[in-house]
Parts: C-alpha cells; structure tokens; sequence
C-alpha cells in the first residue's frame, strides 16, 4: 500500500504541470466562455445575465445558420479530400520507394507556410483582373470555367475551402505514411501469397490495420475544420455578408468586430458543442467497425 | 532509489518551469519598447537602480508601426522624444497593424488593461468605452497645457471625438477623398472627364470597349464602398442633414440612400466597375488597378498617398464625381472632409498624480506643429492648424489641396453612424450589395435592422 501511494504520488507529480497548465488555459477559458455566453456584455460595461437568450438570438439568427452550415460543408470536403487524397498518396508512396523522402518534404511542404500567407496566395490567384488561375484557364481553353471566384456566389464558398482542404494534404500522408510503414510486412506477405490483389490488400489488411491512425486523423480534421478562421479571413472576410464565413470567423466578427463578447461567446460553445458531437459520432462509428 | 531520486528532480523541473512561464511579463512580442529600456538599465549601481524604479512608464498603442504610411515620419520623432525624456519617463510603444491593432485594444479593454494613450478612432467606435467611464474628457488636459489650445484645431475637428456629455478624443489626421482620373488614358481615346452620369457612362462604354476598368471601385469588408457610398449620397436633397442628425434618428434607409445604392447597382450593370469587387476590394488593390492604368479613375484617400508611384501622381488629375441623375447638389461644390483618426487617453491613468503630467506632455508631443508637420510628409491632411511647405508635400497632396480649396466639407457615414453594429453591417452588405447578392432595398433593411435594435 505504501509503494502504491508512493507510486500514485509520483505519478500526480508529473501528470500535475500539465494538468495545470490544460486547466488554466484551456478549461478555466472554456467555462468563462460558458459564463459569458449567459451574459450580455460588450466588453467594457458590466455584465448582464441574461440567462439563455444569447443562444435564442444564434438559433433565431439566419447568418448564424449560414456559417453553421459553412463549416459543415468545410468539414465535410476536408475529410473527403484530406483523408481519402492524403491516404492514397500514402499508399503509393509506400508502394514506390524511389524518391519517398524528397516526396514526403515537398507534400508536407505547404503545412508549414502560414494559413495567412497561403489566403494571400489564392486571393491574388482568383483575382479576375490580375490573378492566374482566369488566365490559365483561358490559356487551355476553358475561357467558360474563369470566373469572378471571390464575388460570384456559385463558386465563392468552394474558392474559400479550397486552399484549406489542399494545404493540409501533406501532414495527414506523413502520419498515413509513418502508419504504413508501422504495419508488419509479414501480414502483407501473407495475403500476398494467399492470392490478394493490391485492392484488397489494401482494403483488407492495410486499412484496418491503420484504422486508429485513420480514426486520430479524421478526428484532427473535423477539429481543425471546426477551428478555421486564417483563409475566410484573410481571403474575404467571411464576406460577402457571412457567405464564406466559418463559425470561428462568425464569432470572431460577432465578440471583436461588433463588440459583443456574450454573443460571441455563445457562438464559441456551439463551436465546443459541435466538436464533442463529431468526436463522439466518429469514435462510435469506428468502434463499430472494430467490432464488425 | 535513483530512479526515484531522478523522478523527483524531473518533477522538480517541470513545476519550476511551468512557475517560471506563468510569471507576468509586461512584454509581448509586438510590444518595442523606447526610451530608455528596462534591459539596458546598467546593473552596477543601487542608486541607479532605484532611480529607475522611480520612472513612470507610459504605455502608447498605435497603429503607426512599420509597413504603416505615417511609420517613417513618426517613429524618428517618437524616438527623440523618448530619448530626450528618458530621464523621468519610460515610454512603451506598442504597435500592431489596423485590424490586429483593434483586436488589441478591444481585447485589453474587456481586460480591464488600456494602454495610458493610443491612437483610436471616434464615433461609434469609443461611445462604448466613454459610457463606461474610461476616456479622459480633453477639457482636463487643455485646462493644464499652455502648448496647445482647441482654438488651434479645424472647427469642426473635435466634431468626430464629441458626445452628448463632452469631447473624448484628440484628433490629429483629417481627411478629403480625392476621385481621381488619368490623364494619360483620357487623352488616349480622346474623352472628357464626365460631369453628369450620361457622360460617365458614354465614358465607361469606351473604356470597357478597349480593356480598360472605368472606375476602380470596389468592396471587401466595405472598403473602398462605404465612402464611395457617401460621396454618392450627398448629392441628394437633404442628405447633408440626414447624415448629420443620423446620431439622434438613427435612420439610415431613407429614399437618397435607396437613390444611392439604386445608383451603385446600375453602375455595377454598366460595367463600370471590376467584375470581382472582393478580390479587388480594400485600398491598395483597388489602388493598384489604376496605378498599373487598368482603371481610368478611382477614389481614394490621403493615407494611401504614400502607395501611389511618382507616375500616377503626375498622371492623375483631382475631378468632382459625376453629378447622378435626380441629384440636387453639384459634386463640384462639395468634398467629404472629416476627422478620421485621432489619440484618446485613459481616464484613469490621467487621474493617476504619478502619470498625470508625463501623459500631459506626450499629448503635447503627438499634437505637437513638429509631429503635425512630419505627419503631412504621408500624406495626412493635420487636424490641428498648421502651415506646412507645400513644395515638401507629394504632387496628389498638392493636386487634391488644390481641388478641394474653397468646397464645402460634408459628413460621412462613417463617422455619423452612431452603432458599431449597424457600421459594421453597412460594411458587410456593401459587399453583397456589389455582387448583387441582395438588392438595393435589402441593403437598407439589414442596416436598419441594426439601428433599430
């Protein structure tokens, strides 16, 4: 009993400095957040509690609903493209070992630019008087694809995504690639000599055996997509209006621009609520189909 | 045992590190500091040492650092200040870019931890932190200078700083918005700078016809459109008193504003402005469109002044905004003119005995003829009265001076919107508005469904 005390005593010394440290800055906001979110409060009166009504005005709220489903679609593409391209590109990395690691640098490449400089990037890209991706187009003959990307609402939305979902390729084929070469060749062998194809292979013994790689990154992804801010921001603005806007860009204009930090505040606990959602939602689902 | 014994230190170490970390730091990383520094403080003497804890510190935030128009005229002078003071006072600088820069001071007032001074707009935005007791009001400080007067102001520069129960803010940058063609591009096909909105769009025909932008007018986040929107606005009957009482009625969807963006919506059908008014909105880029000669005109302020090549100062010209049908007032009579930017001061640190009179000298510093004057250098027209040299000014100074000689000075929404909320949602919807995402009436209604609130 003594040595398990001792043991215990131990172990609270080294998990305490991080404990702290979660708490202070990531709990303690989180429940101040949570407070605020009750209050009206403009960030230099006093505070008033105003019970739920900050979370009546969201769910009454049109552009709320608007960045709501904004961010769902950005999960949704970034999930899709993220997981599935980074996947792939893993596998046939993995597959073909000449040139890996010059590979892997210049696809990881992009992850380490910062988010600001890519949207600066791509703003000047779409640009229609100036930019090259009209110019392009027109080049290979597609004069009927150029369009006004940042102010045509049809295409707006896909123009803000896309340098996210494409920048963050790269991180999730290093993790794939370091889950790939983590797998035991043996189990591949094996399949390989009781007459699996490289498709089944694939889907029969490499998938699986990444499936908590797989589970980790979709988790990263979806709370990642859920944070966004840097490209709305800096491409648009989340504008026109909130048409290419996020819930963090919306609850950014809503605390700092307009100067309503309970209504931003509010906005910022859907943000955790939606999280926790996903998270829970992908753990099932992929506990299913570790039982299956 | 050792094993234990190296587990203890570990520990040790973390706690010890994660103490150290959380220790308070004046400092951040956009903070510099000027004058003379803590970390350059000799550390041989105790004299010296308690002489040192003696100063007062004053904290100044502004968005005059580098990349900035005014950096390059302002820092030199910030910098002799701080030297020939540093004797009694530490001088803080802390400067970010414009919109961080708001984040900034946003964030330290919820925090309850203003800057002693800093620079900041008025209007809508201060009316908030003046409810809350937080601004001096400057009668206090002109009550204890003798280096500067109100009387050594524009007229109407402390407009933009007053509210009902006193004036809040100092300002310093006044401002014309200049619509501006060039020369070169007029010549080339042989036209006339239009005056009425039949000749801007024979004008604009001729231009699209041959590659050309007619006017490089834009909107991201309502920039450059929001002013635009009012240069357009005052043209109409009774604008003027609309926009000046708009504070008390706090009506914005009035039938010139509708005339107004009915306006901006046939000039978007016309052609007349770049296809893709996001990417090419703010400033600089709707700027760049006519420095490079991809737009014939545009409209533009001072501070952007500093960004114009020598070219396109020489091939611009300053002509009155094309007069819309229906309008009453004559363009050529009038130009925006307002107090844009200014310093305001923590009420608190004013009433501070131990910072009172070092914050009464740096207001006299930042409204200073010296500073004034090499502010001009950027292109800022000075809020406070001064005779400045103009052959020290760049050509579109001198142009638009010129221009706006003798022409009646008008209000803006920008300063006469009395809610944050509602500025901010003109700015949102201007850019809907020029994608035509909504329609003109639509653009009224979300604006004034902020007023209403």
């Amino acid at each position: 009993m003594n040595r398990q005390r001792k043991d215990n005593l131990f172990a609270f010394l080294f998990i305490f400095p991080v404990f702290a440290v979660y708490s202070c800055f990531l709990i303690a906001p989180m429940i101040s957040s949570a407070f605020y979110s009750l209050n009206e409060w403009n960030g230099v009166a006093d505070k008033t509690f105003i019970g739920w009504e900050n979370y009546k005005t969201l769910m009454a709220s049109s552009d709320y609903w608007l960045t709501f489903w904004n961010t769902l679609k950005l999960v949704i593409v970034t999930l899709v493209v993220q997981i599935t391209l980074g996947l792939l590109i893993a596998y046939l990395l993995y597959s073909k070992t000449k040139g890996l690691k010059i590979f892997r640098t210049i696809y990881f490449l992009p992850v380490v630019i910062a988010p600001v400089a890519i949207g600066l990037m791509f703003s000047l890209f779409y640009n229609s008087e100036i930019g090259i991706f009209n110019r392009l187009l027109e080049a290979i003959g597609l004069d009927s694809w150029t369009r006004n990307w940042l102010s045509d609402t049809r295409v707006l939305l896909g123009a803000v995504i896309a340098p996210q979902a494409w920048q963050y390729i790269g991180m999730y084929i290093t993790i794939f690639l370091a889950a790939l070469q983590s797998i035991p060749e043996e189990l591949v062998e094996s399949a390989q000599i009781d007459g699996a194809n490289k498709r089944q292979q694939f889907f029969h013994i490499i998938v699986p055996q990444m499936a908590y790689f797989i589970e980790i990154s979709m988790i990263l992804c979806v709370t990642g997509a859920l944070k966004s801010f840097e490209h709305s921001w800096i491409m648009t603005n989340g504008g026109p209006g909130v048409r290419s806007a996020y819930l963090g860009v919306y609850m950014y204009k809503t605390a700092f621009v307009n100067s309503n930090f309970g209504l931003g505040s509010a906005i910022s606990v859907t943000i955790v609520i939606l999280a926790l959602v996903f998270t829970l939602v992908l753990k099932a689902i992929t506990e299913k189909i570790y039982k299956d | 045992m050792r094993k234990k014994i190296i587990g203890i230190i570990c520990a040790a170490a973390l706690i010890m590190g994660l103490s150290s970390g959380c220790a308070t730091n004046s400092n951040n990383g956009s903070t510099e500091e000027s004058g003379l520094q803590n970390e350059q403080i000799p550390a041989d003497t105790a004299q010296e040492d308690i002489t040192e804890a003696e100063k007062i510190t004053i904290r100044f935030a502004t968005n005059w650092g580098p990349g900035d128009a005014k950096y390059d005229y302002f820092n030199p002078l910030f910098e002799k200040y701080a030297e020939e003071n540093k004797e009694k006072v530490v001088i803080k600088l802390e400067t970010l870019s414009t919109e961080d820069y708001k984040t900034k001071i946003r964030t330290e007032t919820a925090s309850g931890n203003l800057p002693d001074i800093f620079t900041w707009w008025g209007g809508s935005m201060i009316t908030d932190m003046v409810d809350a007791e937080l601004l001096l009001n400057v009668d206090d400080y002109f009550m204890m200078t003798d280096k500067t007067s109100k009387e050594d102001f524009d007229s109407s520069a402390f407009g933009y700083y007053t509210l009902p129960d006193g004036t809040y803010g100092f300002p310093l940058e006044s401002t014309r918005p200049v619509f501006i063609a060039n020369k070169a591009l007029f010549d080339e096909y042989g036209l006339s700078y239009p005056k009425t909105y039949e000749e801007l769009k024979a004008v604009s025909e001729v231009f699209n016809q041959n590659g050309i932008i007619p006017i490089a007018m834009a909107s991201k986040n309502g920039t450059p459109a929001e002013f635009f929107f009012s240069e357009l606005y005052s043209q109409f009957a009774g604008a003027e008193e609309e926009l000046v009482n708009m504070g008390t009625t706090r009506n914005f969807a009035t039938d010139n504003a509708l005339k107004t963006a009915e306006a901006i919506t046939d000039m978007i059908n016309q052609g007349m402005f770049p296809e893709d008014t996001v990417a090419n909105g703010d400033w600089g880029p709707c700027l760049q469109l006519y420095c490079d000669g991809k737009a014939a005109m545009t409209y533009t302020y001072p501070w952007m002044f500093e960004s114009m090549t020598e070219e396109a100062q020489e091939f611009s010209e300053c002509i009155p905004v094309p007069m819309l049908d229906g309008a009453a007032n004559d363009p050529s009579t009038f130009v925006s003119g307002f107090t844009v930017y200014g310093a305001v001061v923590s009420k608190s640190s004013f009433e501070d005995p131990a910072k009172q009179q070092a914050l009464a000298d740096f207001i006299d510093f930042l409204t200073s003829d010296e500073l004034t004057l090499a502010l001009t250098q950027s292109g800022m027209i000075p809020a406070k009265q001064v005779a400045y040299n103009m052959d020290d000014m760049k050509p579109i100074f001198k142009k638009m001076i010129d221009f706006c000689e003798g022409k009646k000075l008008i209000s803006v929404h920008y300063t006469t919107i009395p809610d944050l909320a509602a500025l901010n949602m003109l700015d949102a919807s201007l850019d809907e508005l020029f994608i035509q995402a909504i329609t003109p009436q639509e653009f009224l209604d979300k604006v004034q469904a902020e007023l209403d609130k």
